[in-house]
């Protein structure tokens, strides 16, 4: 029994997911989101991988292995979702630098090169090799950032320390909201001095103004600045995060927060309903079709049991790599850990082979030989997929 | 879930509102899982920011593991309390139903006093904050202006909550209202305080006797095949919730499972048994702040839902702060920088949307938003009954 009838009920809060939803809820369909939690977007750095084989995103992704899902989307499909994104990000007071031409480089926090293609425009100024000047701003007791790891590693960078009262990364990032504390800082940062040719900062400029804020200061310093990302709590994932969240629903989305799948209701080759253990009693909702995004391991979407892996809401044919041997590569560091390319195997509409039931998509990290970290393919997969698996969706509604 | 299956990933110190502006909370991963580690039974517990915890349960929503930081610290929290002397501030909050009924039966006064200078003097002597007046109190309370009667087929038992009681007890007329235009009959069992206030001010002892009291009373209606309807979502979140958990009130899972959240209660009629709720145009543009523990409720957000249902009423929801209230925690005097801050921070992200009034299904949100910006602030069921033409008769 449900009270409300949906169209489309999205499981999954992430990036694809997200998506997914917004782009449905923007055909003028009734679209329902549920998750558990949080998406694991909000521990990410907020660049938008799409493949870091090649420095041509869409030429690493022709080189991709053959059983690899991202062939399943058509590149013309894979630009419209990125400039969608690119546009809906810029809507959110976040806009994104890139394209889909080249890929980037990103500064990481250890002072190593992180390859994407989008960013976030706080990390615009990145710098694109280790010879240029960079001096880093770092925080009095900010234990989850050492500029001394870049500067092992750069000729040419400095740093100096501003005491911000707080020592967290959300504390301090809350205090650049007000525009006293960030006065302060631009005028302490002034005193400076600095000579360097752009200034590094830790990604803790803002909770959602971060864009303004770095304009102001660059404005004043006349110098490029730019955020380096952090270890979670990480802010640029949380603003890619808030920014898909609030998008959607300003498309007409409804959001179902601490909403586990721990049941489904079917008919034949229909799912009707997901059902969730809420406060006191379980509650269902129900809908026309349904799309899991429910992300790997960590996401909570696939669980490694002893011998088998498991899909945790529909139970759904999971492609598992060989015996448990076969999961683990000797190497802890080594991309080519089988366990990578479990996950749901879909056909070209998106739908699981092997499938009991018609009205069911799936998109994101959890599809199988997706192999994320080994391909670079993070978010960009993920708005990809979304965006094909809902054009998918909106077919079968129709 | 055991705090043991935390992979420390921090979602939740992310969700955490008090760790952001109160430098001296450590926030949700080390309050909760993190500290779990090292206490012990048999040792007296120290760390009295436990204390600082407003139990918004933003953590609890936001965590991908199932791990339940809120309801671990509510436990530290309570064992503090019983450890350790109250301070006049938790003892008033805890025991905030006899202080209400007290306050109903002397109205006039009471209000006057709370409004002068004295009176807030003593307030903050007391450790309470006064930077929104104190909500005034009722001299005609729900209980004592409404008559049931008894002949539909559809019953409900209304727990209408302190809040409208002692304070507001129009709107618990208007709600009473609205669900007999629906041919429901409503009846107001005899009901306490739900518990919550000494839950958060560290007595459990007390929040258990008005449970098991107002258990027994309920669990009376529902076999008599009542529905049990709540409408501040703090007192659904403990019935349905902190009755079966931390409280352990034998009987509680029956009056969870046939209690329901007003607006999801007529979600459901509109669904179940085909009433057109005859909604007519309201040209509002509302902020809806969504209260903690409806999202904690994890029900949705059906009031949402049902104003949606009305023609002409713009709404957007906004449900990423809290408002730093709280219920009693706000009104203390060691958080009142806290809340002053959080609900600062709400009523700008209001005032961005430029949306002319505020709505919320909890008194307390309400409270502080309409205090803190000037606004107007509704209960979502006072824009449902302005559009079903629906008014409160004394």
């Amino acid at each position: 029994m449900s009270v409300i009838e949906y169209d489309v009920i999205i499981i999954g809060a992430g990036v694809a997911g997200l998506t997914a939803g917004a782009w449905l809820s923007g055909q003028g369909l009734k679209v329902a989101l549920v998750t558990a939690g949080e998406p694991t977007a909000c521990l990410s750095t907020g660049c938008i991988d799409v493949c870091a084989k090649s420095d041509d995103p869409l030429q690493g992704i022709a080189h991709l292995p053959n059983d690899h899902p991202f062939h399943l989307v058509s590149s013309g499909t894979i630009r419209q979702a990125l400039d969608d994104f690119q546009q809906i990000m810029a809507a959110m007071d976040m806009p994104y630098t890139g394209g889909l031409e080249n890929n980037r480089r990103v500064l990481s926090a250890i002072g190593t090169f992180k390859t994407t293609c989008l960013t976030p425009v706080t990390m615009q100024a990145s710098p694109q090799n280790g010879n240029e000047r960079i001096h880093i701003i770092t925080f009095a007791g900010l234990k989850d950032f050492y500029p001394g790891y870049i500067i092992s590693r750069f000729k040419n960078a400095s740093f100096s320390t501003y005491d911000a009262g707080v020592s967290t990364t959300m504390g301090i990032a809350a205090n650049f909201e007000d525009d006293a504390f960030l006065e302060a800082f631009i005028l302490w940062l002034e005193k400076q001095h600095n000579r360097e040719d752009k200034i590094a900062v830790p990604a803790v400029l803002g909770l959602e103004s971060a864009a303004a804020i770095i304009k102001q200061i660059e404005y004043r310093l006349e110098r490029p600045v730019f955020e380096i990302p952090t270890i979670p709590p990480s802010m640029p994932g949380r603003r890619l995060f808030n920014g898909l969240k609030d998008h959607f629903r300003r498309k007409g989305g409804m959001i179902y927060w601490g909403w586990p799948v721990v049941g489904v209701e079917k008919t034949g080759r229909q799912i009707e309903a997901v059902m969730a253990q809420s406060q006191g009693r379980p509650n269902s909702l129900n809908a026309r079709a349904f799309i899991l995004a429910t992300g790997s391991f960590v996401g909570g979407g696939l669980e490694a049991k002893r011998d088998t892996i498991v899909e945790k809401v529909f139970h759904l044919p999971v492609f598992v790599p060989g015996e448990r041997e076969a999961w683990f590569d000797q190497d802890y560091f080594s991309m080519n850990h089988g366990i990578g390319r479990a996950g749901i195997a879909v056909d070209s509409s998106f739908r699981p082979t092997d499938c009991l039931w018609d009205n069911i998509f799936v998109c994101g990290a959890i599809l199988a030989h997706t192999e994320a970290l080994k391909n670079g393919c993070g978010h960009g997969f993920a708005i990809a997929t979304g965006q094909a698996a809902a054009k998918s969706c909106l077919e079968h509604i129709q | 879930m055991s705090y043991e299956h935390c992979i420390r990933c921090t979602i939740c110190v992310e969700n955490c509102p008090v760790f952001r502006v109160n430098p001296a909370f450590p926030g949700p991963k080390q309050a909760g899982p993190d500290a779990q580690r090292f206490r012990s039974d048999r040792e007296k517990s120290a760390d009295e920011w436990v204390l600082l915890c407003s139990q918004c349960k933003r953590c609890e929503m936001a965590c991908p593991c199932g791990v339940e930081p809120a309801q671990i610290i509510l436990r530290a929290q309570q064992k503090y309390g019983l450890e350790h002397p109250h301070t006049a501030a938790h003892l008033l909050f805890a025991n905030n139903y006899y202080l209400s009924t007290l306050g109903s039966l002397t109205a006039p006064l009471a209000n006057r006093f709370a409004a002068t200078k004295i009176g807030k003097k003593i307030f903050q002597r007391m450790g309470i904050a006064t930077y929104i007046p104190f909500p005034k109190f009722s001299f005609k309370t729900l209980r004592g202006t409404m008559k049931s009667r008894s002949r539909e087929t559809r019953k409900v038992a209304f727990f209408y909550g302190c809040f409208i009681n002692f304070y507001r007890p129009d709107i618990g007329r208007k709600i009473i209202r609205m669900l007999q235009s629906f041919k429901i009959d409503v009846v107001l069992p005899p009901q306490w305080c739900c518990g919550l206030p000494a839950l958060g001010n560290g007595n459990l002892a007390l929040a258990r006797s008005f449970a098991g009291k107002n258990v027994a009373s309920l669990s009376n209606y529902v076999d008599a095949g009542y529905d049990i309807v709540y409408t501040c979502t703090s007192c659904g979140l403990c019935l349905l919730h902190d009755y079966q958990g931390i409280m352990e009130i034998p009987g509680a899972k029956k009056i969870a499972e046939n209690s329901y959240d007003l607006h999801e209660y007529v979600l459901k009629l509109i669904a179940e048994t085909e009433i057109k709720p005859p909604f007519k145009e309201v040209n509002r543009t509302l902020a809806y702040h969504i209260p903690c523990h409806l999202r904690a409720l994890e029900i949705g957000y059906p009031a949402a839902n049902l104003m949606q249902l009305i023609p002409g009423l713009t709404c957007r929801i906004l449900d990423d702060n809290c408002c730093g209230l709280n219920g009693s925690y706000g009104f203390k005097k060691i958080n009142e920088v806290t809340a002053l801050q959080l609900g600062g921070r709400v009523v700008s992200l209001i005032k961005k949307t430029g949306a002319e009034a505020i709505v919320a299904d909890c008194g307390s949100c309400r409270m502080q938003l309409a205090g803190l910006s000037g606004m107007d602030a509704f209960d979502p069921v006072e824009i449902l009954c302005e559009s079903l033409g629906i008014k409160d008769k004394k």
